[in-house]
């Protein structure tokens, strides 16, 4: 069979991590397989073993530079969930403008760097064109718009955390360092901007939206489960249960974090360091689920701020509820840029947040165990340590957002693959003009 | 006329990456000097791409993370034959980074952990289709191939980046400061004599005081000067996360040491008080250590 072939994608570019993917073509351009090869892991989860583990939080964070603070809250709000400690209400605002920080200047990132490129520049564009520097220099406008929401979002972080990737402040029982005033008249000084920036950063992905209609609509459209945080049904990212929705769009399942072992699956490929979450109920693969941006905007029933409930009302009156179309993650991304927004306005000018009672001073370690879970931009992360009376963690169990996505992710690619190479889709896509010629 | 860069990220977090990219409207005055040959998080290259290139065609190439993978350190061979000069770019290229702390165990534990009896597990297995295997231990990549420059930071700060670029850029020599956190830190040391550590969780720290007078572990005396004291500039200790000072080459022997004259203690205590020396006083740099070092060849003969 002369025709049998095997692509190889070496490496998968403009994604924050290692990835390699392979296609397997069998006669008349058949698509056999589609593998999704993450190339790489560092074993966190055993090098944590024997660590303080207040100490814990500041290694852990190291798995990701992009989404630092996800991981040091969901491990710090893990190791105080062993230790049976609640922060003052203070350190959980502070800790709160630092996630919705975070996921604005990621979501930032993800949007410029890593996705707008296809849109502006084309998907079929030469690869010297197809980035985010060809847009700096091509489209000066929307390169400052990006650096800027970007930048508002880490200075905020490192303000609060001390740095910007990898920051400190979080500790078991608190923040060890208030949120100055001083910060907070500068954050909200510049916030009339960021709105600005927010809004043009809306107008445009409209345009994409519109433009792309086709791309949206019919490519990579796979149904799955979903994963998510809410509070009372309100959209959530810091504390709250966990639901699962079916592909059919109702939610199965609520739950408390710390019960996550009877609904989380982790199925081990072959072909992939990262392994593959799945609802365990529903078996692998018909439970693959997907986190993140779409699947948090798929369970909440609402949004909390109005600006955003108002662009969820939009996403859901042109795809509905729950939406299968994997390019609406762009959509999503945006829906929630403007809920981070929303959310650290309402957190800078509530009087607390510059209070300087954010830290107990009486925190016991004790033998336990506790999960922390909080989402990250790219999905829902958890963390769970045992300890032993000391304080010290013995075992860890730790589940990155990005694996909730990876068995989406290959069904999407499997769509994709079968869509371009079976019959030829992408040949008939309507799509505009590039913006960047 | 701009220079040719590579940008490469080995078994890493992408922070150093995204620090670069936290230069900000910076990145606007930088990036028309580059003309950018390889970086995967950014442009669409691909590693045949690089392979493909003529060797020494790189001017500078950053070099991100450590060989976790064998993969990683084919990459790390690539670009030493295609750059004339080599970065290590942060503490993972420098030191080995924090999954240098794996070298505790051989890799066979850890592959155990992850793959077969992680909790949420339902068929254990090490992945092995189009999957490139792992190194033995992770080592400094300095010590597998010769760089020119280092530029140390978990991660470096854009400053710090933009700094060693520039100088590049321009020819001019980089050198790496002879000094520590402590003379870039607010706060006055008194050189109390510590007779009782505190861990991080407990009391409340004093904003004004030195944290190591205070009795929290600040490794600010014994790592090297570059991050402008931001976490003591926070209240919270420095870690140690840019590695010694120049010219030493074991972090951790060296804060043992250092402690040794500041606390009045025997060692009995001060192992009760640090039970994860290697956690506390290694942090990026584990894989560094003659420590590391001894574990990893008995690892290997056992196996
Ligand atoms: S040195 Fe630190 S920031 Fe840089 S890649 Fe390694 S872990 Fe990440
Ligand atoms: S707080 Fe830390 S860095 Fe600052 S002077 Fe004291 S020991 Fe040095
Ligand atoms: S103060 Fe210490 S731990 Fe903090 S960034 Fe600097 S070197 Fe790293």
């Amino acid at each position: 069979m002369t025709d049998e072939r095997t692509i190889r994608i070496e490496p998968v570019t403009r994604l924050e991590g290692h990835g390699e993917l392979t296609i397997k073509l069998g006669k008349g351009g058949k698509v056999k397989d589609v593998q999704f090869n993450i190339s790489s892991t560092r074993f966190f989860e055993k090098f944590l073993e024997g660590r303080l583990a207040e100490e814990v939080p500041r290694i852990a964070e190291r798995i990701c530079g992009i989404c630092p603070v996800p991981h040091l809250l969901a491990s710090v709000k893990a190791v105080e969930a062993a230790w049976d400690v609640n922060p003052p209400s203070a350190a959980e605002k502070v800790r709160r403008l630092f996630l919705n920080a975070k996921q604005l200047s990621s979501h930032g990132l993800h949007f410029f760097a890593l996705a707008a490129p296809d849109f502006l520049a084309g998907p079929f564009a030469d690869p010297s064109q197809r980035n985010v520097v060809n847009i700096i220099k091509s489209l000066p406008d929307v390169g400052k718009l990006a650096l800027q929401v970007m930048e508002y979002g880490q200075d905020l972080v490192s303000a609060i955390g001390g740095k910007s990737i990898h920051p400190v402040t979080a500790t078991p029982g608190g923040m060890l360092n208030p949120f100055s005033e001083e910060h907070r008249d500068n954050f909200l000084e510049r916030m009339e901007d960021l709105k600005e920036w927010t809004t043009d950063t809306v107008e445009l992905a409209k345009k994409v939206v519109d433009d792309y209609w086709d791309v949206i609509e019919n490519f990579a459209v796979v149904p799955t489960y979903y994963l998510g945080m809410h509070y009372r049904g309100n959209y959530e990212i810091y504390d709250g249960r966990l639901r699962v929705m079916n592909p059919e769009g109702e939610i199965v399942e609520n739950f408390p974090a710390k019960r996550y072992r009877k609904y989380y699956g982790e199925h081990v490929p072959d072909h992939s360091y990262a392994t593959h979450i799945y609802y365990k109920p529903a078996g692998y693969p018909e439970g693959v689920w997907r986190a993140n941006s779409l699947a948090r905007i798929n369970v909440a029933d609402k949004m909390p701020t109005p600006l955003a409930q108002e662009a969820l009302e939009e996403l859901r009156e042109k795809l509905g509820r729950p939406t299968h179309a994997t390019f609406a993650y762009h959509w999503a991304r945006v829906i929630e840029m403007i809920q981070a927004v929303e959310e650290m306005e309402k957190l800078l000018t509530d009087p607390e947040i510059v209070s300087t009672d954010v830290k107990l001073s009486d925190v016991e370690p004790k033998k336990g165990n506790g999960v922390g879970v909080v989402e990250a931009p790219r999905g829902t992360l958890l963390h769970h340590y045992w300890t032993d009376e000391k304080g010290i963690v013995t075992k860890t169990n730790l589940v990155v957002a990005t694996n909730n996505n990876i068995g989406g992710i290959e069904k999407s690619l499997m769509k994709a693959a079968k869509q371009v190479f079976e019959n030829k889709e992408h040949e008939n896509l309507n799509l505009p003009d590039p913006m960047i010629k | 006329m701009a220079k040719r860069v590579a940008f490469t990220q080995l078994s890493s977090c992408w922070g150093c990456d995204q620090s670069l990219v936290d230069l900000h409207l910076g990145l606007l005055d930088v990036i028309p000097e580059l003309e950018i040959v390889y970086w995967p998080a950014v442009v669409d290259y691909k590693l045949k791409d690089l392979e493909n290139l003529s060797d020494q065609s790189i001017e500078f190439g950053f070099v991100e993370g450590s060989c976790r993978t064998k993969e990683d350190e084919h990459l790390l061979k690539v670009m030493r034959k295609k750059s004339q000069t080599l970065i290590a770019w942060g503490s993972c290229s420098c030191y080995g980074g924090v999954q240098g702390l794996g070298n505790q165990w051989s890799i066979d534990e850890l592959m155990e952990r992850k793959f077969k009896t992680a909790d949420t597990v339902t068929n254990g297995r090490i992945p092995e289709e189009n999957m490139p295997g792992f190194t033995d231990h992770v080592k400094a990549n300095t010590e597998i191939v010769p760089f020119e420059l280092r530029i140390p930071g978990c991660p470096p700060t854009p400053e710090n980046t933009l700094e060693g670029l520039t100088a590049l850029l321009q020819g001019k020599e980089y050198k790496l400061p002879n000094k520590t956190v402590c003379d870039e830190c607010p706060k006055e040391r008194e050189h109390k004599t510590i007779t009782e550590f505190h861990r991080t969780h407990e009391g409340k720290i004093d904003p004004d005081r030195c944290l190591l007078d205070q009795g929290y572990l600040c490794l600010g005396f014994a790592t090297i000067s570059l991050c402008g004291a931001q976490c003591p500039k926070v209240n919270t200790p420095c870690k140690g996360c840019f590695g010694p000072p120049p010219g030493v080459i074991d972090h951790g022997a060296k804060i043992i040491s250092a402690l040794g004259s500041v606390v009045d203690m025997d060692a009995e205590e001060l192992r009760e008080h640090f039970p994860d020396t290697i956690g506390s006083f290694y942090f990026t740099d584990y894989a560094s250590s003659y420590l590391s070092k001894i574990t990893s060849r008995k690892n290997k003969e056992e196996s």
